[in-house]
């Protein structure tokens, strides 16, 4: 059920995304990754459109990581940072990461090639029921997406939401 | 600390697509999607800082303006990965698309086809102007055309694409697009023998679909007179 895809350009890193619905445990879990307990980000599935959007956020959260770039202090909050449109931390903190009362959540784990341990840490941390990752689609909330991200309804002509989201977010530092 | 990039090492097993002056282009795949990296290498004739200074700026200023492009929705290949420490941009792999350069040379004169795309050409070109965008290199070979994924004849609406942003930057001048259509005539007429026809349907609609074509098409013909570069004369 959770989707583990190898990073071309770090063939010794892999990212790995798990999606749970009905968390009970949201404050606690947020709390466990604040004090760095959680190896792993823990992101708000209303803000996403796809796994492709992590994916992105992952490979360039590595990327900044090896070329000693990151802008902020470890590579899941980075994780979380790459997600957001603009180059506010809290900010990002704020809407990608998880809130106390959340029901739902993505735990993007990023690791070498053999992910069973991670996984089953996580999956016992969790107090929720695991689904597709590919269900994250169904949890978006686009409305919301398209205001945070600014896309306006004739970008959507020419390419879907994921297109617009994704552009936004490997441009940022230059925009 | 801080090391290097590991995008060499990728391209180094990947398919060499085209090799220009300014970048090569790459095939492969990232994320799991198809995708072209545009690479732009070291050139070894200018004084490195010039050199990382020029090269980092065009890099910046090609991912802009397709954003730019896009949000005024003219499709332009999606940005996945920007890498500012060995110049490589990670695009979106166009599948099943010609350019338009071949397209044209592969149909027979006067199709009806064509007529109907260069129309289209023209209203793109007329919507990215107004956005200010100036393109820099325009060819017909720098624009693609969605295929359908089984055939090769285009869709009912001529999808165009953009691409190579590579020279281009913004500006509201009516000189700078002026010559923009300039280049893309002479590109145009050379490897298009006997189109001329064709290119002034282009520039008519080109005229229809954009707000400050007046003043754009009278710059045109100035530069007609005097070539792309301005009189440093005086």
């Amino acid at each position: 059920m959770h989707l583990t895809q190898k990073l071309e350009l770090f063939p010794d890193h892999s990212v790995t995304q798990i999606l749970f619905k009905d968390v009970k445990n949201a404050a606690e879990l947020r709390q466990s990754a604040v004090e760095g307990k959680i190896n792993g980000a823990l992101i708000n599935p209303t803000m996403l459109v796809g796994p492709f959007q992590v994916l992105v956020a992952a490979n360039k959260a590595v990327h900044l990581q090896k070329t000693g770039k990151m802008k902020t202090r470890s590579l899941y909050s980075e994780i979380i940072f790459n997600l957001s449109p603009n180059n506010n931390i809290s900010e990002a903190f704020k809407r990608f990461g998880i809130s106390d009362g959340d029901d739902s959540v993505m735990v993007v784990l990023v690791h070498n090639q053999d992910e069973s341990q991670l996984l089953s840490d996580v999956t016992n941390k969790v107090n929720g029921r695991q689904v597709p990752v590919e269900d994250v689609s169904s949890l978006s909330d686009a409305a919301k997406i398209k205001k945070l991200y600014k896309v306006t309804p004739q970008e959507e002509v020419c390419g879907t939401l994921l297109d617009a989201v994704v552009c936004r977010m490997a441009t940022k530092d230059v925009m | 600390m801080a090391q290097k990039s590991c995008t060499p090492e990728l391209l180094s097993g990947a398919e060499l697509m085209k090799q220009g002056a300014e970048a090569r282009l790459y095939r492969t795949r990232f994320l799991g999607k198809p995708t072209v990296v545009k690479q732009r290498f070291p050139k070894r004739y200018r004084h490195p800082v010039l050199d990382e200074k020029l090269t980092h700026r065009r890099t910046t200023q090609e991912v802009r303006s397709i954003l730019r492009c896009r949000k005024a929705g003219i499709s332009a290949p999606v940005v996945y990965f920007v890498d500012y420490a060995s110049h490589c941009i990670f695009l979106e792999d166009i599948v099943s698309s010609s350019t338009v350069r071949d397209y044209i040379a592969s149909c027979p004169d006067q199709d009806q086809d064509l007529d109907l795309l260069v129309q289209k050409v023209g209203r793109i070109l007329a919507r990215m102007h107004d956005e200010d965008v100036i393109h820099g290199d325009l060819t017909t070979s720098n624009m693609l055309l969605r295929l359908h994924p089984d055939g090769t004849k285009p869709r009912h609406e001529p999808d165009l694409v953009l691409i190579d942003f590579g020279l281009s930057y913004i500006s509201a001048l009516p000189e700078d697009k002026g010559v923009d259509l300039y280049v893309l005539e002479k590109a145009f007429l050379s490897t298009h023998p006997n189109t001329e026809a064709l290119f002034q349907t282009l520039l008519h609609s080109y005229t229809a679909a954009s707000n400050k074509s007046n003043a754009v098409i009278k710059k045109l013909d100035e530069v007609r007179l005097r070539g792309r570069k301005r009189s440093m004369v005086g």
